[in-house]
């Protein structure tokens, strides 16, 4: 006699209909956002295409998607839950799970690899108390292991919440950054001049960024390996 | 000055001037592209005096290769278009941008993103397209928002939209924010994802010119390549194609990382020494170490050994001779500390992490190098391991419904062919267990 019970499956399926993780009076686009996701439909030739300008929207506003957002986001556009879920699992931007406030996305392709990011990731992973993948228990911080942020030059660098990037890391840089993030002071837009600008312009070619960084090596003592 | 023709087809680089990135401060608004350097220009005297066809042939004779990594003629490509029919007509702009090395466009989209504008304008008036889309990827979010900026006022200028420059030709430009998938840079992927499906790519045919956005004739370039068309547009294709390497002409932004002193985006003509491109343009090699590898063009592309970079430029045929390709002309450097192993362990991790699943021997075969690599890596793996890696990757190669499963394979075979000694320095060494009984040779 075969073990196997077709209503047990070996392997545990996903639940379904996981309990909500957005109270029910929250959960609603506001007449604004209606507007501006009806503004996104006008760009496509089908309202489908909407799907990832909402569900961007949708994670600005909940922070991430739980099935409750896919749905109200289906509803929204009109078309079937199961497309929305469908696009919003292919990418890894979106979040499918709660992330911390702050999620340190490291890069850690070859590139940055080669300039050390894995020590990067080591002295964050020491210094939050958390691995890569997993969130602080103040749901602050949740770090993770990306892959090409294209930002090569300026290995090691990381982005913080699908936003700013930080370049050129070393300890106390690091250092700095998770102190403001603890006050909750984004680091601004920073521009990365290029070199040619540099010989050619004396520094960086636009005048509307306060914030500027250049590509370099990092000085011997500053270096990961 | 040094004579460098004869040893460099990019000529006399050092006195070359910079014609994607001119050196002009705040290029990247809308009043300094038009007063400094002759912004939009180009397209209010192809709207004029040009037909649709003749554009086609001048970009095709200009001979841009492909800057997305096939380094196709953008001419002949455009050419491929069916007449106009009663459907309308797509450009896909290509700017995900995810492949490890590169960060070209970036540059380009933050320093002069006019352009690139500029150069979708002249495409679609080529191809009679009804608009483009530009599919930036996710993470340059702050990039999006500045040339939302900017695009806003060319809608309100009347450079973008109905009747552009007072002209019978209508046009849009709609930006696209991906959100974090490599494979979305595939074109016919990047079709599906901007039709609001998951990204998977298509089997071709047919082809995108035949059916491609929403099922009607499309194009897809990347962003320098459409940023070229502007200046060949204003100088004419012999002004293009004098400059660089003969059969890879104009110039193109080297983003180079690593281990070198200097690091960065620079633009100079194609066909660079890629010597003179560590040496002379990034300053050596850091802390004087040895060169060990150089990657040319992005993670996909066959690692070139120390050994086999004397005298090898940075064109499509100098680098096919050399054995490997020009890609995205993201230049990786590596020194001589670095293992391979390690290095090949990363970059398989990252074709298992990206793969979109949809192919068993792209899906399953990523996961497996990766693994085989990592036991190598640990020391745990054989030497028979290095053919069996090399047996995986001619199970993979051509056998996918796209090029991912191909340049998932290309860094497994290439590196183990060329730095071997890296991998059977941590094989296990070779014995044979014969169970007790001794063999007499
Ligand atoms: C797996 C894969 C990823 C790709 N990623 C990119 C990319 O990020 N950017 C890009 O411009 N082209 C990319 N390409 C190449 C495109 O498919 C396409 O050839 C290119 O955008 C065409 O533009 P071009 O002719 O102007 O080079 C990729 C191709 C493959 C197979
Ligand atoms: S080769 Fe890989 S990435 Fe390409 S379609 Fe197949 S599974 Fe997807
Ligand atoms: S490898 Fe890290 S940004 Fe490209």
């Amino acid at each position: 006699m075969s073990e196997f019970d077709i209503k047990k499956p070996v392997v545990a399926l996903p639940d379904m209909d996981p309990e909500p993780q957005i109270p029910e009076e929250e959960l609603f686009f506001t007449e604004e956002e209606l507007e501006r996701i009806a503004g996104f439909t006008e760009k496509y030739p089908t309202n489908r295409s909407a799907v990832m300008p909402a569900l961007w929207l949708a994670q600005e506003k909940f922070g991430f998607l739980p099935p409750e957002v896919m749905k109200l986001v289906a509803e929204a556009l009109d078309m079937p839950y199961a497309q929305v879920y469908g696009a919003a699992t292919f990418y890894t931007q979106y979040y499918k799970k709660q992330m911390g406030t702050y999620v340190l996305d490291v890069c850690c392709s070859f590139s940055c690899q080669a300039c050390g990011s894995y020590d990067v990731l080591d002295y964050l992973e020491e210094k939050l108390g958390i691995h890569a993948g997993e969130t602080t228990e103040d749901g602050r911080f949740t770090i993770q292991e990306v892959e090409c942020l294209g930002s090569c030059g300026t290995a090691p660098m990381l982005q913080v919440t699908n936003g700013p990037y930080v370049h050129n890391l070393t300890k106390e840089k690091l250092d700095e950054l998770i102190t403001d993030l603890r006050n909750d002071k984004m680091p601004p837009f920073t521009s990365v001049t290029l070199p040619q600008d540099e010989d050619e312009m004396g520094g960086n070619r636009r005048s509307d960024v306060e914030h500027t960084d250049t590509y370099r090596t990092p000085p011997a003592p500053e270096r990961w390996i | 000055m040094e004579a460098t023709n004869g040893q460099t087809k990019a000529g006399d680089w050092q006195n070359f001037e910079r014609i994607l990135l001119p050196p002009i401060r705040d290029l990247h608004t809308l009043d300094v592209y038009e007063a400094e350097y002759d912004g939009y220009q180009a397209i209010q005297k192809v709207l004029k005096e040009w037909e649709p066809g003749e554009v086609i042939n001048e970009v095709k004779q200009a001979n841009i290769r492909g800057r997305g990594g096939a380094a196709f003629n953008a001419g002949l490509k455009w050419s491929f278009m069916p007449p106009k029919g009663d459907r309308p007509r797509y450009l896909a702009c290509n700017a995900d941008e995810s492949e490890p090395g590169t960060y070209k466009d970036r540059q380009l989209m933050e320093y002069n993103p006019h352009l690139m504008f500029e150069g979708i304008l002249l495409a679609n008036y080529a191809m009679e397209m009804d608009a483009c889309y530009v599919y930036v990827r996710g993470e340059y979010a702050d990039w999006i928002t500045h040339m939302e900026r900017e695009l806003e006022k060319l809608y309100q200028k009347g450079y973008v939209g109905e009747n552009i420059f007072g002209s019978d030709f209508s046009t849009d430009i709609i930006l696209h924010k991906g959100a974090g998938a490599y494979i979305c840079g595939e074109e016919t992927s990047l079709m599906n994802s901007l039709e609001g499906k998951r990204g998977y790519p298509r089997i071709k045919p047919p082809f995108p010119a035949q059916k491609g956005l929403w099922d009607s004739p499309t194009t897809i370039n990347n962003v320098e390549t459409l940023a070229h068309v502007t200046l060949v547009m204003r100088h004419g294709a012999d002004w293009f194609s004098a400059i660089g390497a003969p059969t890879h002409p104009g110039s193109t932004i080297y983003g180079i990382s690593g281990h070198v002193n200097r690091p960065g985006a620079y633009e100079y003509p194609t066909g660079m020494l890629i010597t003179d491109l560590i040496e002379k343009v990034c300053g050596g090699m850091r802390d004087g170490k040895k060169l060990k590898a150089v990657v040319p063009g992005g993670s996909s592309v066959p690692p070139l050994h120390v050994d086999m970079v004397d005298g090898v430029t940075m064109d499509a045929d100098s680098l096919r001779e050399a054995g490997s390709m020009m890609g995205t002309g993201g230049m990786l450097v590596l020194n001589e500390d670095t293992d391979m192993v390690t290095y090949l362990r990363r970059v398989n991790h990252f074709y298992q992490h990206e793969s979109c699943g949809q192919c068993t021997p792209c899906r399953e075969g990523t996961g497996w190098l990766e693994a085989i690599v990592t036991r190598i890596d640990e020391g745990e793996g054989n030497l028979r391991d290095l053919d069996l890696l090399i047996d995986l990757c001619d199970q993979m190669e051509g056998r996918t419904i796209c090029a991912f499963a191909d340049a998932a394979a290309w860094p497994v075979r290439y590196t183990i062919e060329r730095f071997r000694e890296d991998f059977e320095a941590k094989c296990k060494p070779a014995v044979f267990d014969t169970g007790g009984v001794t063999i007499s040779a």
